[in-house]
């Protein structure tokens, strides 16, 4: 098969062939794997001590948010935190069921935060409109948080990777919600509630959000999924910016006046 | 440096960018969070994991066995090894067919690209192509070897009967 190589390899001796070819790895090899080495852990330890939250101050003077987006908490909460999500983004979803049940029961319910859930559906989510169309209809009929609740819970069900027809899915959500289907249905159907997401989400894209979910907590954006400890944390540096609000509010909690006057839900025990 | 040592070398680097994109994916390193044509895209999909542990594990896995392999390929004890330069190519065509499959998700089904998973595709095209080399290398060597050897067989002070039954035995050899 090899017959040309044959020939040309006549006349050598086997000396030269394999030293020439195939020496052991010298001292020039184990260098440059120890090179290897040290960039790739520097590299990682680089990466690994950028840090996490990169929060952003946004300029001031822009004009307060016109748009609502949906309430829960205590009007008269010393702290608001407004949360661009994306109903379909799986970071969103893992806020949602590991770290807010602890939010509501430790802050909102205790009437030292309030949360504003804006809309900001990424474009790469085909789902994510409906999503956000759903839950504004259930807000029409007063369980937005409930609805919010379920679509982040069963996101793998309804989301991109697992239909092309997430209404279906979404109507059932709905449905064991408790929401009345006739209207539900009415209001899918005749979209109503477009230009308001929009509107959501051009207050986010006003202040700089490029990521979801991203929480605007006292004058500063701050993305990611914030685990429930780093939360509390920039909730606590705002608290204590607000000593008075803050006093007041620490003994409303201890006489539970939890008013949940919102226009879009009550405030829950956590999420399940 | 031969190419065993380049496939040592290329692998070893690639242990790096895996580890790095399963820490990522873990939450141990950067921020989750979705964002427009980003990593965050690639890593949140439900294509992130395979077989219940992040691809990114497995392509630690995958580097390290392909480390492990160039380590033992060049000691000269298995310097020449045509196996182990056979199986080289079987696995990282393997990882290069996987890292294609891969690619192919994030362009038309995640529509989002992560700028490590591409350099992770672009070291298993490189181990492919290395190792696809070394065979070839090492086969040309071992032809070359034998055929010395017939040589020096030939030319040496052996009666024309040993010098036959020989070239008759190293032609067995070769066919086989």
């Amino acid at each position: 098969m090899a017959k040309h190589r044959v020939d040309g390899g006549r006349g050598r001796r086997p000396g030269v062939v394999n030293s020439a070819k195939r020496g052991g790895p010298g001292r020039g090899f184990w260098l440059a794997l120890g090179l290897v080495v040290v960039l790739g852990i520097g590299l990682l330890g680089y990466l690994a001590s950028r840090p996490k939250l990169t929060a952003t101050t946004i300029d001031p003077n822009l004009p307060p948010m016109k748009a609502e987006g949906y309430v829960l908490g205590s009007p008269t909460a010393p702290v608001e935190v407004i949360e661009f999500a994306d109903f379909e983004c799986p970071s969103c979803g893992q806020f949602a069921t590991l770290a807010e049940p602890d939010v509501r029961t430790k802050l909102v319910n205790t009437g030292k935060l309030r949360i504003r859930f804006m809309d900001y559906p990424l474009s790469m989510h085909h789902n994510t409109w409906d999503a956000s169309l759903a839950a504004a209809c259930a807000n029409d009929q007063g369980k937005f948080w409930e609805l919010h609740d379920a679509i982040f819970t069963n996101q793998d069900r309804w989301n991109t990777e697992a239909t092309s027809r997430p209404r279906s899915v979404l109507a059932d959500l709905a449905k064991g919600v408790g929401l009345d289907m006739t209207k539900y249905d009415a209001c899918m159907k005749a979209e109503t509630h477009r230009a308001k997401i929009q509107a959501n989400q051009q207050e986010g894209e006003r202040r700089g959000v490029n990521s979801t979910p991203t929480f605007l907590i006292g004058g500063k954006l701050v993305p990611g999924a914030l685990a429930y400890d780093s939360f509390k944390k920039l909730i606590d540096d705002e608290l204590a910016k607000a000593p008075a609000a803050a006093d007041t509010n620490a003994k409303g909690s201890s006489t539970p006046t939890t008013a949940p006057a919102t226009d879009s839900g009550k405030p829950k025990a956590g999420a399940r | 440096m031969n190419k065993r040592m380049l496939v040592a070398l290329v692998a070893l680097a690639g242990v790096f960018v895996a580890s790095y994109l399963t820490l990522y994916k873990l939450g141990y390193i950067g921020t989750l969070a979705c964002a427009v044509g980003s990593c965050e895209t690639v890593q949140t999909s439900k294509w992130a994991t395979f077989l219940g542990f992040p691809v990114g594990a497995w392509g630690v896995g995958y580097y390290l066995v392909v480390l492990a392999l160039g380590l033992v390929g060049v000691m000269p004890r298995y310097s020449e090894a045509r196996r182990l330069s056979e199986g080289l190519v079987a696995l990282t065509g393997f990882g290069l067919l996987f890292s294609l499959w891969l690619t192919y998700l994030e362009l038309f089904v995640i529509h989002a690209i992560c700028q490590w998973c591409v350099i992770s595709a672009i070291l298993a095209t490189i181990l492919f192509v290395l190792s696809w080399l070394d065979l070839r290398e090492v086969k040309l060597l071992e032809d070359e070897t034998l055929d010395v050897a017939a040589e020096e067989l030939r030319e040496g002070a052996y009666g024309a009967e040993i010098r036959n039954t020989s070239e008759v035995a190293l032609r067995a050899v070769r066919e086989e």
